[in-house]
C-alpha cells in the first residue's frame, strides 16, 4: 500500500519536472528570408541543447525543445511558406519609408575612395538632401589584415573623412552620427589577415 | 519693463522644458516612451499595458513591456523606432521584453518574447549598428539576429 503511494506520488512529482509526457511537445519553426534589397543576413537558433545558425534563404530550422539540438537547415518551398506564414507576412508594414543604405568602399589600408564610391557618395548626398534627413548614420569598417587597434583607429579615420566630406557639402554636423567597428564586422566574412576590399568600407544610413 | 523681463524668463523656461523632451532618447527601464507605433490591424487585436487591455488601433503607441495579442481573425503589423518591421498572424502573443535605441549614446538593444503564434521580423537600425543586440526569444529558444528578416511559428501549449 504505502509502495504504491510513493510511486504515485513520484511520478506526479516526474510529471511536473518534465512537463508530463503525455503533453503535446513545443514546436518553434523558424524561416530565414531574404531582405528587401536581396541581401540575406544571417539567424542563430540556440537552446538549453546547442545551436543552429542559418544563414541562406528560405532555410528552415525546426525547435523540440529546450534540451535538443535546433534540427539541421531545411529549405521550405514558397507554398509551405506561405501556408503557415500568409497572415503574418500580409499584416506586415508598408516598407516604403524605410532607411537607405549606401556602402563606400576604400583603397587598400588608406582614407582615399574607390573610383566608383565616389559616386556612391554623390548618390547618398543627394538622398540626404532631397530627403531632408536629420538621421544619417557613418560606420567605417576595415577588412581583417592588420591588428585590431590599427583596424579600429582606420575605421574611424575612414568613417571621419566621410563625415567631414558631408559637413563641407552642406549637411548638418548635429544630423550625422558617427561609429566604427574595425576589424569585426566584416561585410564578406574571410580568415584572419585576409585582403579583402569589400570589408574595406563606410557604410552610410540614411533615414 | 518688468513685466517683459518676467515674460522672457517664462518664455525661456518653456523652451527648455521644450528641449529637454526633444533631446530625451528613448530611456532604456522606465517603459513609458513609445518605443514603436502600430500601423496595420485586422481583426481583433488587443494591447496588455501594465495590466489594463487596450484595443489596437492604427497608429496607437507601443511601450517597452507591452503584449501584443492577436485573436482568431486578428493581425497587426508594427515599426519600432528603429525601423524594425514586426507582424503577427491570428492566435498569437509576443511581450515587447526590451527595446533601446538611443545612438547619441551608442545604447541598442531589442528583445521580443513569443508565446505563441506567427510572426514576420525584418531587422531595423539597431542590428545595423549594433549586431548582436537583436534577441527574438520563444519558450524553447533564443534567436540571434544579424541584420535580416525571418519568419517565425511558436506553437504554444
Amino acid at each position: 500500500m504505502k509502495k504504491w503511494s510513493i510511486f504515485i506520488l513520484g511520478s506526479i512529482f516526474f510529471c511536473l519536472m518534465t512537463g508530463c509526457a503525455t503533453q503535446q511537445p513545443k514546436r518553434d519553426l523558424i524561416v530565414l528570408l531574404p531582405d528587401p534589397d536581396g541581401k540575406v543576413g544571417t539567424i542563430t537558433v540556440t537552446t538549453d541543447g546547442g545551436s543552429q545558425v542559418i544563414n541562406k534563404p528560405g532555410y528552415s530550422t525546426e525547435v523540440e525543445n529546450l534540451n535538443k539540438t535546433p534540427t539541421s537547415p531545411r529549405q521550405l518551398n514558397e507554398n509551405e511558406i506561405k501556408d503557415i506564414f500568409a497572415s503574418a507576412l500580409s499584416a506586415q508594414p508598408d516598407l516604403s519609408n524605410r532607411f537607405l543604405l549606401f556602402i563606400l568602399f576604400f583603397e587598400n589600408d588608406s582614407t582615399k575612395l574607390t573610383r566608383e564610391s565616389k559616386d556612391i557618395f554623390s548618390e547618398a548626398l543627394k538622398n540626404i538632401k532631397t530627403r531632408n534627413s536629420n538621421e544619417v548614420y557613418v560606420v567605417g569598417h576595415t577588412d581583417l589584415v592588420g591588428t585590431e587597434s590599427y583596424n579600429k583607429e582606420l575605421s574611424s579615420k575612414r568613417a571621419s573623412y566621410i563625415r567631414n566630406l558631408f559637413v563641407s557639402s552642406g549637411i548638418k554636423p548635429g544630423t550625422l552620427f558617427v561609429s566604427y567597428y574595425g576589424k569585426s564586422r566584416p561585410l564578406v566574412s574571410t580568415e584572419d589577415e585576409t585582403p579583402e576590399p569589400r570589408n574595406r568600407r563606410v557604410e552610410v544610413i540614411i533615414r | 519693463m518688468n513685466h517683459v523681463y518676467l515674460k522672457t524668463v517664462v518664455l525661456s523656461l518653456v523652451a527648455l522644458l521644450l528641449l529637454l523632451s526633444i533631446d530625451g532618447e528613448v530611456s532604456p527601464a522606465d517603459g513609458s516612451t513609445p518605443v514603436a507605433s502600430v500601423k496595420k490591424v485586422s481583426g481583433s487585436v488587443t494591447v496588455l499595458r501594465q495590466g489594463k487591455t487596450i484595443q489596437a488601433i492604427n497608429g496607437l503607441d507601443i511601450w517597452e513591456k507591452d503584449t501584443l495579442q492577436t485573436g482568431r481573425n486578428g493581425s497587426i503589423g508594427i515599426v519600432f523606432s528603429d525601423d524594425t518591421f514586426l507582424s503577427m498572424g491570428p492566435g498569437s502573443i509576443l511581450t515587447v521584453d526590451e527595446f533601446v535605441f538611443a545612438p547619441r549614446q551608442g545604447k541598442f538593444s531589442i528583445v521580443l518574447r513569443m508565446l505563441k503564434g506567427t510572426a514576420a521580423y525584418l531587422s531595423g537600425l539597431i542590428s545595423k549598428l549594433s549586431p548582436d543586440a537583436a534577441y527574438f526569444k520563444t519558450p524553447t529558444a533564443s534567436i540571434g539576429i544579424r541584420g535580416t528578416r525571418f519568419l517565425i511559428k511558436v506553437d504554444g501549449e
